[in-house]
């Protein structure tokens, strides 16, 4: 069917919204690949990164970028890596350079990325997020997942007041509805 | 519009003048008014009548520990009863009405109750609607619930939205009183990252009601100071209005933020926000609440707590009275003397009753008018004001049910020893109840907390101050005389009605409370309690701390049930999901039904049909002759992979895994522990170490949680990985026997024939030029079927190009609806038979399991109830009359047989009507059913009328053999 | 409640999921000797302590680890938490 083909769609429409003090944007340019460390190959897997990228593993809620790579913690034995997809680098070209030395799986499609900003996004945070987002306990380069109105959310810190909220991508309208809410509830 | 009894002073804005309503009343009041004040301001005495004898009720203290004021706000939906106008704080436009009454406040037709009472005492309703017995549903109960209550609900939703919140801190302190913004200071400084609540709308807690000296400053500027510096700190977070309600395990607390409340406009932001409060830390800076002395008609409105007098009088700048006298059994109510008289208020007489003096009487029918004292004297006075002593607010600290201890000196519980762990208590609320103790005892609270979590910061010295005489005698109630002294003014608890549940046998500290309601209204007690104990305690000749006391739990003051719901009501329940045919499916006619989370697709209307029935019969029909489509992205995904994937599965599924090709899928069943069918679902092999498993769409997280707690904690050395894929490919069933020519359309450069990739084969492969997809050809209808996935983000895309792909096998979208009747059709199980009580069995899938390894569920197979001759086993049913319609929950008889339990032979689990068949089908659990096929039997439902005859069929309806979907 | 999860730090027992008894990692072989009675007591058979309880919870909504928490059920106090893993691994299990 050479006549026909797909065009892909972000699940909430590019979705960007300013409000009083912080702004609300899905991220549609990131591609997510989830690794999984091979029993007794965490070495091979750090070195390979390493050679590879000059990215080092992340910790437990610790992020680690190098390379225009940005590496997510997600469980004990597992990792997101979070790249903006160009012509030398795609999913399919990140997995081949982890054959091997890590189990991958393309999770870009498993996902809503919704990145908040300005500086009221903690007030607009303590309304959903039962983590403590002081700066000495989650200081910038931290990431962790949590829950937030009923919904699973792995939330990271960019800098001092910006964030990804990362979602289910079937809720993304239930997740998006939440953040929006807790923007507008929250601004002064 | 003046205020007639507004006076000097006083912490509120009178260049602003606020316009209220109370009763259809225009009044005016300024910004730093509660209603309370407002109302005192303007003269208005009579508030509310009471709960039980409608007795006329006015205003008894200036703060949440209020039982009498309580009144409606608002109108409409928004209508709010039983709140308290001491905590109500004014503003523009306020609309508030009294409560309780029938008629007018002033004229009130249910005060004939006040005249019945005698016959209305403690108790009464156990002894007087005891009998007639039918007498109970019909008349005395439609009665009570009529007369009882206090306040009315709107019975509309609430319009008013709530939220939730998170917060963290080192410290949390409870109470922003002259010991919680001592702490505060304290602890701000030391550097540690401090909450302060409080709530009043203003803090400073009694130091604004007194005229107390603190540093070189009056009480309240000091406060107002000391918050100055605090709102400095970035450390330190101050939340007025709010509440902290409850003291929750590890350190949590709960609190009611009340956050536009107090506005004219709410500015669409939440009414109240109900915080968590997680904290290493808590100082319990609650301070304590004055108790009133009992005496004959002691409820008259202008009676009033002495401290609220001060309130009234130094904070609010309002005199409660014009002629006031004073009764008290310690010296901080003498201070309310001074207080007065330096306003310019006359007082009229100090009665202190350690003098031996009491009162036995008051006057005033709406209104107090005088008090009379034993010695006969009749004393002119439009407010009394009343000090029966301080009880220390313990609430919080016995919120892990630690019990009080007494103390005789202030005469009063306070905290015992078991706190919440990480809770210290200072001040007032600890029992300190001299202002310069209390300061310093706050101040080293603080200070010690700091040094704990390792902050060393300059604290700087407690504020100076002075430390008064707080001399107090146990002077509780004064028996003398014929009229009735209340003791609960909120539940109308007499003196009498404490000696009688006494005299009943009702003497335990609960018995007393649930036999006559003492401390059981919307204040829970806070002024009544101790009075009530001390009561109960020289009835029965024992000291109070013998008597006991009740538990204190969550909450400390009222919290609206919305605030407990906060955003979770309505479509914002909780979160829905969605397909990623979504959007595609509701243009195009679909209707949807809620599958846990999910919203999916049920059927497709079309113009002309009359109604689901038309819809889902051809939907079914075109599949099974053409092709139809239907999202099955909800089906749980999950992909394992590693070394050890293969001997994983082979322990997970009751089937045989280890030896799966690449490139082929198996049906496997999951077992619980104990035998029976949990779930089912395919897993497909893409390499040597990588798997795709489906499971049921209802049990995806559970099977997920069940597969980390095996790698985890059954077999920890396994290479073993797992994540969801749920959410990332949109994945389609495609079925029918036209749907192999549509694939080969949409699927590029793969040999679709049935030698290249045959029944139960899988491969990764692209569509539509160069979207990258996944291809299973497994089949839930029985068709020859495919299951076609994309990533996610290509599913709006991917069911379009599909349509318009099969377009010329005119390809028919059909929903859950239509893929219902095809598995029962083919006879395969779902939801409705694997009901938790399923064995493989049953479901004639004995056969599969392999019992020559073990696996989660093998060790419990052949339990004597599992392997009986005469089990239960899946079989298709037929209707004999081909016009009747099965009934799904319908038993089997024989016939002939009585319709007992004793000779139930199974039931029905699922019914359909098959349009292929052009009958209503079933599918049953029948006793050895197996071997009956052709038998007829009874389907008996009591419950929907229905008893007809049914034939025993196999449960493959149609295509027994599979050869459509082989095909 | 607040589960101090060993990798993650104090976390709102919100994120978790509760299983139960701490035994369950004990799993019988199922082709052992007398495998049906000790799968019947492993599957049937707990005790229900009232003080220290070793349980097991998930945290479903974090970094999906099981954990085996010493929970005092009268106080709600807790005085130990581990990964289920290390646990599983101390008892013998391997593969």
């Amino acid at each position: 069917m050479a006549d026909i083909s797909l065009v892909p769609a972000p699940v909430l429409g590019g979705f960007q919204q300013t409000f009083a003090t912080c702004s609300l944007a899905e991220r549609i340019d990131i591609a997510l690949i989830s690794i999984a460390i091979p029993r007794q190959g965490k070495d091979a897997l750090t070195q390979g990164i390493s050679a590879r990228w000059a990215l080092d593993m992340p910790g437990a809620t610790k992020m680690t970028q190098a390379n225009g790579l940005r590496a997510i913690p997600l469980t004990a034995d597992q990792f997101l890596l979070a790249f903006t997809p160009e012509n030398e680098r795609t999913e399919a070209s990140v997995q081949a350079d982890l054959e091997g030395i890590g189990y991958t799986t393309v999770q870009t499609d498993a996902w809503v990325i919704l990145e908040l900003s300005g500086k009221g996004s903690i007030a607009a945070l303590e309304r959903i997020c039962p983590l403590d987002l002081d700066l000495e306990v989650f200081p910038n380069e931290s990431a962790s997942r949590t829950v937030m109105d009923h919904l699973g959310v792995l939330i990271a810190r960019l800098a001092d007041d910006r964030f990804w909220l990362m979602s289910a991508r079937s809720s993304a309208a239930s997740f998006l509805h939440a953040v929006d809410t807790s923007c507008r509830w929250s601004a002064i | 519009m003046n205020q007639p009894n507004r006076i000097d002073g006083g912490q509120i804005d009178r260049a602003t003048t606020l316009k209220f309503q109370f009763n259809e009343r225009w009044l005016t009041a300024h910004p730093g008014d509660t209603l309370a004040s407002a109302l005192l301001a303007n003269g208005v005495r009579l508030v509310g009548r009471s709960f039980k004898y409608h007795r006329p009720r006015g205003i008894f203290s200036a703060g949440s520990e209020e039982p009498n004021a309580l009144v409606q706000l608002h109108k409409g939906a928004a209508l709010e009863p039983n709140t308290r106008a001491t905590t109500v704080e004014v503003f523009d436009g306020l609309y508030a009405t009294s409560q309780n009454h029938r008629g007018s406040l002033e004229y009130d037709f249910l005060a004939v109750n006040d005249l019945l009472s005698p016959f209305l005492s403690a108790g009464f309703y156990y002894k007087t609607f005891m009998w007639p017995r039918a007498f109970w549903e019909k008349i005395y109960e439609p009665v009570i619930r009529s007369a009882a209550g206090l306040g009315r609900l709107s019975g509309k939703p609430d319009p008013d939205a709530y939220d939730h919140g998170y917060l963290h801190c080192d410290v949390l302190i409870i109470g922003a009183g002259p010991a919680g913004l001592t702490a505060a200071l304290a602890a701000g400084r030391a550097g540690l990252r401090v909450i302060l609540a409080d709530e009043d709308f203003r803090m400073g807690g009694r130091l604004n009601a007194e005229t107390q000296v603190v540093g070189d400053m009056e009480g309240a500027a000091w406060a107002q100071a000391a918050v100055g510096e605090l709102t400095s700190m970035n450390n330190v977070r101050l939340m007025t209005r709010t509440t902290v309600y409850g003291a929750y395990d590890h350190g949590t607390y709960g609190a009611l933020e009340r956050m536009t409340d107090h506005l004219s406009d709410s500015g669409d932001k939440p009414r109240q926000v109900l915080w968590r409060v997680y904290s290493k830390r808590a100082i319990l800076c609650a301070g304590a609440t004055e108790r009133s002395i009992a005496f004959g008609n002691n409820d008259r409105p202008g009676v009033m707590l002495a401290g609220a007098v001060r309130a009234y009088v130094n904070r609010f700048g309002v005199a409660p009275g014009r002629r006031v006298a004073v009764l008290t059994n310690n010296n901080d109510g003498l201070r309310t003397v001074d207080d007065l008289r330096a306003k310019g208020i006359e007082v009229s007489a100090v009665i202190d009753a350690r003098k031996g003096d009491y009162l036995v009487n008051t006057t005033g029918r709406k209104g107090l008018k005088s008090v009379h004292l034993n010695n006969g004297r009749r004393i002119e006075a439009d407010c009394l004001a009343v000090s029966g002593g301080w009880s220390p607010n313990v609430h919080l600290s016995s919120h892990h049910r630690g019990r009080p201890i007494w103390r005789d000196d202030i005469a009063a519980f306070v905290p015992g020893g078991e706190l919440p762990p990480g809770m210290i208590v200072a001040g007032a609320a600890n029992g300190t109840l001299t202002l310069a103790s209390i300061l310093k005892e706050a101040h080293e609270t603080a200070q010690r907390i700091a040094t704990d979590l390792g902050k060393s910061g300059p604290t700087g010295e407690p504020p100076k101050a002075s430390d008064e005489d707080f001399a107090t005698a146990p002077i509780w109630h004064i028996n003398k005389g014929k009229q009735r002294a209340w003791v609960d003014l909120q539940n109308d608890v007499t003196t009498k009605d404490v000696t009688q549940s006494h005299r009943e046998g009702f003497r335990s500290v609960e018995h007393l409370k649930r036999y006559t309601t003492l401390g059981m209204a919307t204040d829970q007690g806070k002024t009544s309690n101790m009075l009530g104990l001390a009561v109960m305690a020289e009835a029965s000749g024992k000291t109070i701390p013998e008597t006991g006391t009740t538990i204190f739990r969550p909450p400390y003051s009222p919290v609206p049930i919305g605030a407990f719901a906060g955003r979770a009501r309505g479509k914002d329940f909780r979160p829905t999901r969605r397909t990623p045919s979504h959007d595609w499916a509701s243009e195009n006619g679909a209707s949807f039904v809620e599958t846990g989370a999910w919203l999916r697709a049920e059927w497709y209307a079309r113009p002309g049909e009359r109604g689901w029935r038309d819809s889902v019969d051809r939907e079914v029909k075109a599949t099974r002759t053409g092709v139809g489509i239907c999202d099955v992205t909800t089906l749980g995904k999950i992909d394992i992979q590693g070394r050890d994937t293969a001997e994983f599965l082979n322990k997970i599924y009751a089937n045989a895994f280890l030896k799966l090709p690449v490139g082929k899928v198996r049906y496997g069943l999951m077992l619980r522990e104990d035998g029976t069918v949990y779930d089912d679902g395919t897993t497909a092999r893409l390499s040597e170490t990588h798997f795709v498993m489906t499971t049921t769409t209802a049990n995806a997280v559970l099977v997920f949680r069940n597969l980390e707690f095996a790698r985890q904690c059954l077999w920890p050395d396994l290479d073993v990985h797992l994540i969801s894929t749920t959410d990332a490919w949109a994945q389609f069933s495609v079925a029918g026997p036209k749907s192999r020519a549509l694939m080969q359309k949409a699927v590029d450069d793969l040999d679709l024939s049935n030698e290249a990739f045959p029944f139960m084969a899988c491969a990764a492969c692209t569509v539509f030029g160069g979207t990258p997809a996944r291809l299973f050809r497994i089949s839930f209808s029985g068709e020859l079927a495919y299951e076609i996935a994309v990533p996610a983000r290509y599913g709006d895309a991917m069911i379009r190009a599909m349509m318009a792909a099969g377009e010329e096998f005119n390809l028919t979208p059909y929903g859950t609806e239509a893929l219902g009747v095809m598995r029962i059709e083919k006879g395969h199980v779902a939801g409705n038979e694997l009901n938790g009580q399923t064995d493989a069995r049953m479901i004639g899938l004995g056969k599969m399991i392999s019992r020559n390894k073990d696996f989660i569920g093998a060790a419990l197979l052949d339990r004597p109830e599992q392997t009986r001759d005469d089990g239960l086993q899946l079989v298709g049913l037929r209707p004999i009359d081909a016009n009747v319609n099965l009934t799904a929950g319908a038993h089997f008889l024989n016939p002939g047989d009585p319709a007992d339990m004793a000779h139930d032979q199974g039931w029905m689990t699922s019914v359909a009507y098959s349009p292929e068949l052009g009958c209503s089908i079933g599918l049953g659990f029948l006793k050895r059913g197996s071997e009956r096929h052709g038998e007829t039997l009874r389907s008996f439902s009591p419950i929907r009328a229905q008893d007809v005859m049914v034939e025993v069929c196999s449960p493959h309806h149609i295509d027994p053999e599979g050869e459509r979907q082989r095909g | 409640m607040i589960i101090n999860h060993p990798l993650l730090g104090p976390r709102d027992a919100a994120e978790f999921v509760y299983l139960g008894d701490a035994s369950l990692i004990e799993r019988p072989d199922g082709f052992g000797e007398n495998a049906e009675d000790a799968m019947y007591d492993y599957v049937y058979l707990r005790d229900n302590p009232a003080g220290q309880h070793r349980e097991l919870w998930y945290h479903e909504q974090g970094d999906r680890s099981w954990l085996v928490v010493t929970r005092n059920t009268l106080t709600h106090e807790i005085t130990a938490i581990e990964l289920a893993r290390d646990v599983a691994r101390s008892k013998g299990r391997s593969r």
